[in-house]
């Protein structure tokens, strides 16, 4: 498809950036270009204005606080997520996710913020960060303001950003003693693909029981959807098999996919099922380390 | 085996380094002063009338040089099978009706392809919607929609074979075994999408540039749509990116960019995307068999009645030869006394199915090594002792086709049970894994005529200088699986020279020799090497002559060429530099430089191909069983390709195949919804890629196949055949889920396995 005749920006920072999006109203922003660039030329995107923010320093920048948290600017490649030491170490399925999402080539252009702005609900991205109750960092005319990633996403390529808004970052807080995450997505190929189904978890263990247990299913609605009810089930309790199985169960009720050229409807509800199993055992370990 | 210098060595390509440094010119790259660049407007209904196509806003779009429909044309069908012109049923542009989702119906030249593809929206197309019909069933029944007015029944080719008595044969049988199995549609999806470029000169004449296995009959059918004379068509092979059939017939962009560049007066350049290539290029035929087999008790074949329908898509393209190879395959591999064969080609309002990689034996095959393996569990023998039991060996007679002249068959079933520790893994196998066996034959290059050449099939001059240097020419055209540096290893061994002493031109059509049918139905090495060895031989022997002379040698003397001399065999200390050796040639001949020319076409050797390959891979697996993925652990194969000419290029032929064979036993599939296919890219075709693929292990079986140059014979085409029915029955082995109907989905696995 033919590339429309677009301009080009490139601020250097973000109140530039914010003040070019309120000039131009139709622009959008761009980071890796890894998503927009398919849209524009395969999916009839025409933009009057792009506006890139590779050149806004420090905006590429990683960091994890013994305090803080781990935080993850709207620059920072996947591949840089994927490789970074303290992701590895602290937050390692933050580091899989980004290691799981598209190939080497997207992942040396694309960014973790761009995967969430994206919004779609196949991102490898953001089910492990909503299991972590991340938050999302954003600029805007406003001023600046952090909202939870949970009240982030409102439908396919949808966000809860306003006009001339922009996410500079993402924050994951440091995680309570005995917590444990796991992510496993699956697809029709078995190594470098789009996410067919995928389940996320996180769960703080106090003694032997789930204090906490929090669950996010990809690909399965116009979100990412939170298995409250299977969260439910798994509160307070110890995680045995039974548990575990009953948990499975409920996760497949709780999610109304559809069927697409990856996978029918009724086989991704067997595999909420399936992977919620996986997950939930998989975090409960991790958690018990 | 014989002793070779560089046969059999693992030299590496003609083509790799230009291809991996980046300077390898494609037809894409090529560049031409006051280039027009084309897009072609594509149908979006499946089936159609064409009432009325209005140009008048395109052509009026600033930067549009030219746009073209059908009714601007001469209106001549084309089609491969020339010798049977009712099989020529597509015309460059559609006339009065379209039949698929991608349907060519205009042309735009203009100054860039932006503006190109801005015209093609420009044109505006008043269709009648037709019914259309999606799937063999509905096409074949009594009242279908009727795509091709001369043929009302749908069904464009009938082909028949039959030999012995099979309902004897039934009768007499200890176990009757009868399946139906369906086989889906796949891509090529070859790297490099179709591209062409064509230039006419001030008298007329045409020189296209294209990516095409098949040059000559490109030439030809491009002249008789154009209605020009071949010679006035010179057709030039650049750089190819893969072909796997999907580029060896006549292509509406072939047509349009010397049509437009005629109508002009200016260079024209087409190239497909990704996009037209998946929603409308050429694909492998999904089939639907019926196929009973009997067996005696201790497991001898009695016979076997085939039925198989090819879902054809909108046009024949090269279906009739896929529905006439599906039959020969489905009596290859094993003794079948008695078969019966019959095949139907059927139209579709889906993108034309045509050759793929394998012809029609992967698809048979597939029904036949299921079958096989059913077989064998059920009568109680293991699946290699009954393979062996009913294998065919040389020497075997096939009713109507050949009779084998090497196999090693036999051979390739042993070795890959030993390799892969078959009898042991077959017994116990570990939960979740399983180990299954695919066998497969393949030709070496077809006998068959239909395109009715008047030329040799095969063709190729060798000029020898007196710098000790070579220059073959030949139409083989070579689309990355090698045939160049094949036929130049062929060469140096022949006339005893290196690699680097040999320069190769190939597939120039007004240059090279005539003629070559092309690079598919693995004829290459086979066709065009034999051509090249009796060239050399006529080289020689004019060199012997001169030196026999020149050294007054007794007449009973042998020569030879090897590493760069020329010598008595019996006094190899007397023999002279092949340089010097030649200009004594042309001195004896007052300064005429020495050409040779050799030719092939295969005589009295049946109705379908020189020579047979055959071989064994074994697949074993690990299979989620929650999820019902798979994971091929490893594959071994043995096979026998004859002599190993290049070692180095047979593993890779061997490597391409396993991914293809991979995607398409498990993942590969067009997602189709009223003849529109929804994953037109490589996000959603799910192509294994390197990362998917698991290691394996190869045996060479070593057999001299007395037809081919040097004893080789085919290599790498039909191993795409085993693979997908290895895997199904490691499946079948691992879940209990047997897979008759491709591909092999975690779906049907977890419907399908043993509770």
């Amino acid at each position: 498809m033919r590339l429309s005749h677009f301009d080009y920006h490139a601020p250097e920072t973000v109140a530039q950036a914010i003040a070019l999006m309120q000039a131009k109203p139709g622009a959008r922003l761009m980071a890796g270009g890894t998503d927009l660039l398919i849209k524009m030329r395969h999916a009839g995107l025409k933009l009057q204005d792009v506006i890139s923010v590779k050149s806004i320093k420090g905006l590429n920048t990683i960091t994890v606080d013994e305090n803080k948290g781990l935080s993850i600017g709207a620059t920072a490649l996947l591949a840089d997520v994927a490789l970074h030491p303290d992701i590895l170490k602290y937050y390692p399925t933050v580091a899989q996710a980004a290691r799981g999402t598209a190939n080497a080539q997207v992942r040396n252009m694309g960014t973790v913020i761009g995967n969430l702005c994206n919004a779609s609900p196949a991102a490898d991205n953001a089910p492990t960060l909503l299991a972590m109750n991340a938050e999302v960092e954003i600029h805007g005319p406003g001023g600046q303001r952090r909202m939870p990633l949970e009240q982030f996403f409102k439908g396919p390529g949808i966000t809860a950003l306003q006009p001339a808004e922009i996410v500079t970052a993402v924050h994951a807080p440091k995680l309570a003693p005995h917590t444990g995450t796991a992510y496993i997505s699956l697809s029709a190929r078995g190594q470098l693909d789009c996410t067919a189904v995928g389940v996320a978890a996180m769960i703080v263990l106090k003694g032997k029981a789930c204090e906490e247990v929090r669950i996010f299913i990809s690909s399965c609605g116009p979100t990412p959807v939170r298995a409250l009810k299977t969260e439910a089930i798994a509160r307070g309790k110890e995680l045995t098999e039974a548990v575990i199985e009953q948990a499975g169960n409920q996760a497949a009720g709780e999610v109304k996919p559809i069927a697409d050229v990856r996978a029918s409807a009724g086989y991704r509800e067997k595999m909420v099922a399936v992977l919620t199993r996986r997950v939930l055992s998989q975090a409960y370990t991790r958690a018990s380390e | 085996m014989k002793d070779f210098s560089i046969v059999g060595q693992s030299v590496p390509r003609n083509d790799g380094r230009a291809k991996a440094t980046g300077t390898a010119v494609y037809t894409d790259d090529i560049k031409l002063p006051g280039m027009l660049h084309g897009k072609i407007l594509r149908s979006p209904f499946p089936h159609a009338r064409i009432l009325h196509i209005d140009t008048t806003r395109a052509a009026a779009l600033p930067g549009v040089k030219c746009v073209i429909v059908g009714e601007d044309t001469p209106k001549i069908k084309y089609g491969n099978w020339r010798l049977f012109p009712d099989t020529q049923d597509e015309y460059p542009l559609a006339i009065d009706k379209v039949r698929f989702i991608g349907d060519e119906v205009a042309a735009v030249a203009a100054v860039d392809a932006d503006t190109a593809e801005e015209a093609l929206g420009l044109i505006k197309v008043d269709y009648e919607e037709l019914p259309g019909v999606f799937d063999i069933d509905s096409s074949i029944k009594e009242g279908a929609p009727v795509l091709h007015d001369y043929c009302p029944s749908n069904i464009s080719v009938n082909r028949k074979i039959h030999y012995g008595d099979i309902d004897k044969a039934f009768a007499e049988s200890d176990y009757v075994r009868e399946d139906i199995f369906t086989v889906h549609a796949v891509s090529p999806a070859y790297l490099e999408p179709c591209a062409a470029v064509a230039q006419c000169d001030l008298d007329g004449r045409i020189t296209l540039w294209t990516s095409t296995q098949v040059p000559y009959i490109i030439q030809c059918l491009l002249a008789s749509t154009m209605n020009m004379r071949e010679n006035d068509i010179r057709v030039i092979k650049p750089f190819v990116g893969g072909g796997f059939g999907g580029k060896m017939e006549l292509r509406t962009w072939e047509f349009c960019a010397a049509f437009i560049a005629k109508k002009t007066g200016r260079p024209v350049k087409f190239t497909l995307t990704r996009e037209e290539e998946f929603l409308a290029g050429r694909r492998r035929h999904g089939m639907k068999l019926y196929s009973k087999v009997g067996f005696k008790k201790d497991g001898t074949l009695t016979g076997k009645d085939l039925k198989i329908y090819l879902d054809g898509g909108g046009y024949n393209a090269m279906g009739p030869t896929a529905t006439f190879l599906c039959g020969t395959f489905g009596a290859m591999l094993y003794r079948y006394p008695n078969y019966r064969f019959l095949g139907q080609h059927v139209y579709t309002n889906k993108p034309p199915a045509s050759a793929m990689r394998g012809f029609g034996a992967p698809q048979s095959l597939f029904a036949t090594e299921t079958q096989m393996n059913i077989a064998a569990e059920e009568l109680g023998i293991d699946p290699i002792e009954l393979r062996i039991k009913n294998a065919q060996v040389t020497g075997d007679k096939i009713p109507d086709v050949a009779t084998i002249s090497s196999c090693g068959f036999i051979e390739a079933l042993q070795k890959a049970a030993e390799m892969s520790g078959w009898k042991e893994k077959r017994r116990s196998p570990k939960p979740g894994q399983g180990i299954g066996i695919g066998c497969y034959s393949f030709i070496s290059g077809g006998v068959f005529n239909w395109f009715n050449t008047q030329y040799p099939f095969s063709a190729a001059e060798v000029r020898v200088f007196t710098d000790g240097t070579a220059h073959l020419l030949t139409m083989a055209a070579d689309i990355g699986q090698g045939c160049d540096t094949v036929l130049k290893q062929i060469l140096a061994e022949e006339l005893g020279l290196k690699m680097e002493d040999i320069r190769i031109t190939s597939a120039d059509t007004a240059v090279t020799p005539q003629a070559d049918l092309g690079a598919w139905g693995s004829r290459l090495t086979m066709m065009n090497g034999n051509a090249v060895v009796q060239a050399a031989k006529k080289i020689k022997a004019k060199l012997f002559g001169a030196v026999s002379a020149k050294q007054n040698l007794n007449v009973i003397h042998e020569l030879d060429c090897k590493d760069g001399k020329v010598f008595p065999k019996g006094r190899p200390e007397r023999g002279i530099s092949f340089g010097d050796a030649v200009a004594l040639v042309q001195k004896a001949n007052r300064g005429e430089p020495i050409v040779e020319r050799g030719y092939y076409t295969p005589r009295d050797k049946g109705l379908v191909t020189p020579a047979f390959s055959f071989g064994a891979q074994i697949a074993e697996v690990d299979v989620d069983p929650d999820t019902g993925f798979v994971k091929v652990k490893k594959f071994w194969t043995a096979h026998d390709c004859g002599t190993v000419i290049n070692q180095m290029a047979v593993e890779g032929q061997l490597e391409g195949s396993i991914q293809m064979g991979l995607g398409y036993a498990l993942s590969e599939q067009f997602v189709m919804q009223g003849g529109k296919t929804l994953n037109p890219n490589f996000l959603d075709y799910k192509m294994p890629n390197a990362m998917d693929v698991p290691p394996s292990e190869v045996a060479h079986i070593h057999t001299y196949e007395p037809e081919g140059p040097m004893g080789a014979k085919e290599a790498g085409e039909g191993l795409a055949i085993p693979t997908a029915p290895a895997i199904a029955a490691a499946v079948h082995h691992a879940t209990g889920y047997r897979c008759k109907d491709l591909p092999i989905t975690p779906e049907k696995i977890l419907a399908g396995k043993r509770q």
